[in-house]
């Protein structure tokens, strides 16, 4: 029961954690001060600000671009993609966004997110570090960014996949019905606000982490674990 | 230069020599009287750049299981097709442009739409195909190398922006049956690169290209996308020259063009 209850965080939490840290780090090698993902939202295919890095990151999660709209829309639809070095001029969607969120884009570089043939969403760098007047994105570092979308497209329909899993986990539950599921919600409430059960979600967090530091690490980390269990069951 | 001399003998292909045969008048051409055919997110005809530029604009409906294509006035559903329009025109001020809109139309973007509108754009037999998307779903690959191939019989002379993914983009992996382009840094329109032997073939400027936007703008963009006008607009200045031309001819000019320019 812990893990059905869990199941959306502890499957997505992984996968939030690797996207943000892998637009981290591209947005360096790319030399740009933010990046973003954006995924299809509604029937409308407006997009939408899911993951993000940089100084207005916050503030972005969740603004809505109209379909079709801004330099995101354009490569959504065409699944090209492109880069503006003057994007302050933009009049339909950025000037918007900035206002929202007091930041001013200068220079774009967005290119699909491909999975299994279909456009999936849109990797977006904005602007580079430091002072004006402001280098535009390279071909190269297009085609840089390109190779880093491969590996975002991979990791967000991973996350998608385990969202839907943790949602059917939850209809399951909420399906329920009788005198077992009131048992069975009773016993859930009940669980969740124990402290041992934070703790355990807390240490199970503490090896998630720990495994994905690498092999030897991993290693180490079983290692330490066996050591333990065995020292408090009296064994050698 | 008589174009059948550029076909007719392998050893004439043998640059620099073919191109010193051939004339550079193409280059002061303007494309008066070629078609071409932007099948895009359609084009703002009310940008002052292009006004008058555009001889028509189609856009694909479905109707039931099929998709037609009536005269649009939606304009640009993204600015993809405005773009492009204005890397042609940049380059061949006189050229007929016919907007062919399949994306962002009537709640309509998919690979059908896609197809639809290159079958529309070979049966009005334009000369010239100027398609700077493409899809990655496999499932398009085989109707689309039919198409292709329905193209070059028609005469129709199909150019396609590669796109710079992992995954192959399609139609243009087929270089056999179109001219597939990506971007390069160089400025000049007339400096392209042919590159024999590799999937994608010629490269065009496409970084940092100045260009019509929607909202009467101009954008400094960089993408495979404005490369692919470039060649087509390069295409409709030597169709100027030499109506004639098959789209075999025009792959081989291509080729002689960029090889003379490369030992200049």
């Amino acid at each position: 029961m812990i893990e059905t209850v869990e199941v959306a965080e502890v499957l997505t939490t992984p996968f939030n954690e690797s996207i943000v840290n892998l637009l981290d780090l591209s947005s360096r090698a790319i030399k740009a001060e933010g990046a973003s993902v954006l995924l299809p939202e509604g029937e409308e295919g407006d997009l939408v600000f899911k993951w993000a890095c940089g100084s207005v990151s916050d503030s972005l999660i969740g603004v809505t671009v109209p379909s079709g709209k801004g330099i995101a829309g354009f490569v959504y639809t065409t699944g090209q993609p492109m880069a503006v070095s003057d994007a302050e001029r933009e009049t339909n969607f950025y000037s918007e966004v900035d206002r929202n969120t007091g930041f001013s884009t200068h220079t774009i570089l967005a290119t699909p997110l491909h999975f299994d043939g279909d456009v999936t969403g849109v990797l977006e760098y904005v602007n580079r570090e430091g002072d004006p007047p402001y280098e535009p994105f390279t071909s190269e570092e297009m085609d840089l960014a390109a190779l880093y979308a491969d590996a975002v497209a991979s990791l967000v329909h991973a996350y998608t996949s385990a969202d839907l899993l943790g949602e059917f986990s939850r209809r399951m539950l909420e399906g329920a019905d009788g005198e077992g599921s009131r048992d069975v919600e009773s016993f859930l409430a009940d669980l969740e606000g124990s402290e041992e059960h934070k703790d355990r979600i807390r240490l199970a967090e503490l090896v998630r982490r720990a495994s994905s530091l690498g092999e030897k690490e991993r290693e180490l980390c079983e290692n330490i674990l066996e050591s333990f269990v065995r020292y408090r069951n009296g064994g050698h | 230069m008589e174009i059948a001399d550029l076909t007719s003998s392998g050893e004439r292909f043998s640059a620099p020599g073919i191109a010193a045969r051939f004339d550079e008048n193409w280059k002061e051409c303007t494309g008066r009287g070629v078609s071409i055919a932007i099948v895009d997110s359609g084009i703002d005809i009310s940008h002052t750049a292009l006004q008058g530029k555009i001889r028509s604009s189609s856009e694909a409906f479905r109707e039931g299981k099929r998709i037609v294509f009536r005269d649009s006035e939606s304009g640009d559903a993204a600015g993809h097709g405005t773009a492009c329009a204005g890397v042609v025109l940049a380059i061949a001020p006189d050229a007929e442009i016919h907007s062919i809109k399949v994306l962002g139309s009537a709640g309509i973007g998919d690979g059908d739409s896609f197809l639809a509108g290159l079958e529309f754009a070979i049966k009005q037999r334009h000369r010239i195909i100027n398609l700077s998307l493409g899809t990655t779903k496999p499932q398009y690959a085989a109707p689309l190398r039919d198409l292709l191939d329905r193209a070059y019989l028609a005469g129709c002379i199909v150019v396609s922006a590669a796109n710079n993914l992992p995954q192959p983009s399609f139609p243009s992996v087929f270089s056999s049956s179109l001219i597939a382009v990506s971007k390069a840094t160089e400025q000049d329109p007339f400096k392209f690169g042919f590159r024999f032997g590799e999937v994608i073939e010629m490269t065009a400027p496409g970084v940092n290209v100045r260009t019509t936007w929607t909202g009467n703008s101009h954008k400094t963009v960089t993408g495979n996308s404005f490369a692919c006008p470039h060649i087509s607009a390069v295409l409709a200045l030597l169709l100027d020259r030499y109506p004639e031309m098959t789209p075999f001819q025009a792959k081989s000019a291509l080729f002689a063009i960029s090889k003379a320019a490369s030992t200049d």
